[in-house]
């Protein structure tokens, strides 16, 4: 009784936090540090899908940079007069939504019966095939140039038109994105999918549908990349191929491995590192790059489960060292 | 499609698809031997041609002293490579940290050639030339085709083949084996893991940068040489993993394929290659040659 009201405490305790954090951040004046908080938020909702994948399903996959194209583009043609109309900006997320899901779902359908290793490399190709096009089909990607005049979204006459506005939007949706996932994970597609990353085999024997489960959380990994895709080409207003090459992919995934693969607000955090330290460290210019590139090999070396698993390695040992001096 | 295009796609094609399997075969070797999916691959390869490039160009030192100095480099390089990405993090418990050092040890490289080298396109003289300087050719049905492209299939069958020998069937390739599938008990018999991976890292390294090397006069010495590495991707998925011999076969299909694509589908080659990757591995998920040993990564 008394543990579950400790419990209780401590959610109304994060969720204030949380509310202020935003709060406080939505207050910085600077519109830049804004767009690239906002920037950063958009790309955690995409590696959730990785959270989703490696962190609880053990599959470690590049295809979120992919998915996230689809729904760029599709929202773009469908938000930027391209095809001689203009839709409303929450129709175009949904549309860009069904639309990652479904080419998840497509692709998903036959590569998912490849194991470990093959299916990380077919997301490769997944990732490759998908930029060839985005890159050089006019029609519908708009080749090299990109598609630009992206309308902003408006959700029930209410515009956001500037980054503050889509700071605080964008934050809301990351949060809720956060909640539905950790809610996820005791339901029961969350349990099957811990129980194939801890042991396929005997999740099996266990009656888990290995492929089933895999096929649904490799579509929600899609939807999610859909949606930031979507919400990246209405808050940028232009969209080009660089967004979503291979070098992005790996970023993603870095970014997932450096706030922690299991754990959202990991995730979240480790987003904003990365996108933010470029912009921070811009004096550094030529060899930020390369600094950056040491800096995740030190990463891997000093703390493999990233930083929340530091934080949690620090939460577990300090406790027990509380219970050491009580019983002394 | 007429005798001589057809011919010099085909010439093409293997030769390239050579150099893939160089790449792949790399691959494998770390994957077999220490279980790690190396990303940096295309960048070794890259930054080993650079080396070469600045020595023999640059430095002007004579291709017969280059050579042996440049071989002594790139084993260091590889040796260096594995102490950073592989050695420290070798009992991680997160089987994937190792496999991101290597993306972040793929930034260090390829920034590392744009602070030492800059951005500029370097040439590396071919060693098949003309008096003038240009690259020598051979008349083959009708049309002319670059020595260089014989060079790196003879050249890179013969440098794959040597090193199947050394690690199949000699003594050392019998210890690295045993070392690759079981660390412990190697090493209760007295086989050094640390020897082992390294003198496998090397052998890599050596491996794709002479890849590199001989890749380097058909296309100028730029940093795209790193994006080499996703084909031979391609080509080791549609061989079957873990199989050498299906990852050679599987990577001259990729290089005949994109030659083909090139000269048809011209901007959408890429595409091609990976939808013929999406073909195998829904049609034959195992790849062309099944390897004995299940996949544990």
């Amino acid at each position: 009784m008394k543990k579950k009201q400790v419990i209780e405490k401590r959610k109304i305790i994060c969720g204030l936090a949380v509310v202020l954090l935003v709060a406080a951040v939505g207050m910085i004046p600077n519109v830049y540090s804004l767009r690239v908080i906002s920037l950063a938020l958009i790309y955690s909702i995409s590696a959730f899908g990785l959270l989703l994948m490696l962190g609880m399903g053990g599959q470690m996959v590049f295809s979120a940079v992919a998915f996230m194209g689809i729904g760029a583009y599709t929202t773009a043609n469908l938000c930027s007069g391209r095809l001689g109309f203009y839709l409303n900006g929450t129709w175009a997320i949904l549309i860009s939504i069904v639309l990652g899901g479904l080419m998840a779902f497509l692709f998903g359908l036959p590569l998912l019966r490849l194991k470990g290793t093959f299916f990380t490399f077919a997301t490769i190709g997944i990732v490759q095939i998908f930029y060839t096009f985005f890159l050089n089909y006019v029609p519908l990607f708009g080749g090299p140039a990109g598609i630009s005049g992206i309308r902003t979204l408006s959700i029930l006459g209410f515009s956001l038109d500037s980054y503050v506005k889509w700071f605080y939007f964008l934050a809301v949706v990351a949060i809720l994105v956060m909640l539905i996932l950790n809610r996820a994970r005791n339901t029961q597609f969350g349990r099957r999918l811990a129980a194939i990353r801890d042991n396929e085999i005997a999740a099996n024997v266990l009656g888990v549908n290995v492929y089933w489960t895999r096929v649904k959380a490799f579509t929600i990994s899609g939807m999610l990349g859909g949606l930031s895709g979507s919400l990246l080409a209405m808050m940028a207003k232009y969209i080009a191929a660089d967004n979503f090459s291979w070098t992005r992919a790996s970023t993603f995934v870095i970014m997932a491995m450096l706030g922690g693969v299991n754990s959202a607000p990991g995730i979240v955090l480790g987003s904003i590192i990365i996108t933010v330290l470029p912009e921070v460290m811009r004096g550094l210019d030529r060899y930020l790059m390369f600094l950056y590139g040491i800096m995740v090999i030190l990463l891997m070396i000093l703390m493999p489960m990233g930083l929340s698993g530091l934080v949690s390695g620090l939460a577990k040992r300090w406790r027990r060292k509380r219970q050491a001096r009580r019983e002394r | 499609m007429s005798v001589n295009l057809l011919g010099s796609i085909v010439i093409n094609g293997l030769a390239m698809g050579m150099v893939y399997a160089m790449i792949a075969m790399g691959l494998i070797m770390l994957i077999k031997a220490v279980g790690i999916l190396n990303f940096a691959q295309g960048d070794l390869l890259m930054f080993g041609t650079f080396l070469v490039s600045f020595l023999i160009v640059d430095l002007e030192i004579p291709m017969g002293a280059a050579l042996p100095l440049v071989m002594v480099l790139w084993g260091l390089l590889g040796a260096g490579f594995m102490m950073i990405t592989y050695w420290p993090l070798r009992n991680a418990s997160y089987p994937v940290a190792p496999v991101v050092a290597t993306m972040g040890a793929s930034l260090v490289l390829s920034e590392g050639v744009f602070l030492i080298w800059g951005t500029w396109p370097r040439t590396m003289p071919s060693l098949f030339q003309t008096a003038d300087g240009r690259p020598a050719t051979v008349n083959l049905f009708g049309a002319e085709i670059q020595v260089q492209f014989f060079a790196v299939i003879i050249l890179g069958a013969l440098l794959m083949f040597l090193v199947w020998i050394l690690t199949e069937k000699l003594y050392v390739g019998k210890m690295m084996k045993a070392a690759a599938q079981d660390k412990y008990a190697a090493r209760l018999i007295g086989i050094p893991h640390l020897l082992t991976t390294m003198v496998t890292y090397i052998l890599v390294t050596e491996l794709i940068c002479s890849a590199g090397y001989m890749v380097a006069p058909i296309f100028a010495v730029t940093k795209s040489l790193s994006s080499l590495q996703l084909k031979a991707f391609a080509g080791t998925v549609i061989g079957g993993f873990g199989s050498i011999k299906g990852a050679v076969i599987g990577c001259l299909i990729v290089g005949l394929v994109e030659a083909f694509a090139q000269v048809n589908l011209s901007v959408y080659k890429e595409a091609v290659v990976f939808l013929v990757l999406m073909v195998f591995l829904i049609f034959r998920p195992g790849g062309l040659i099944r390897s004995k040993i299940q996949d544990k990564a």
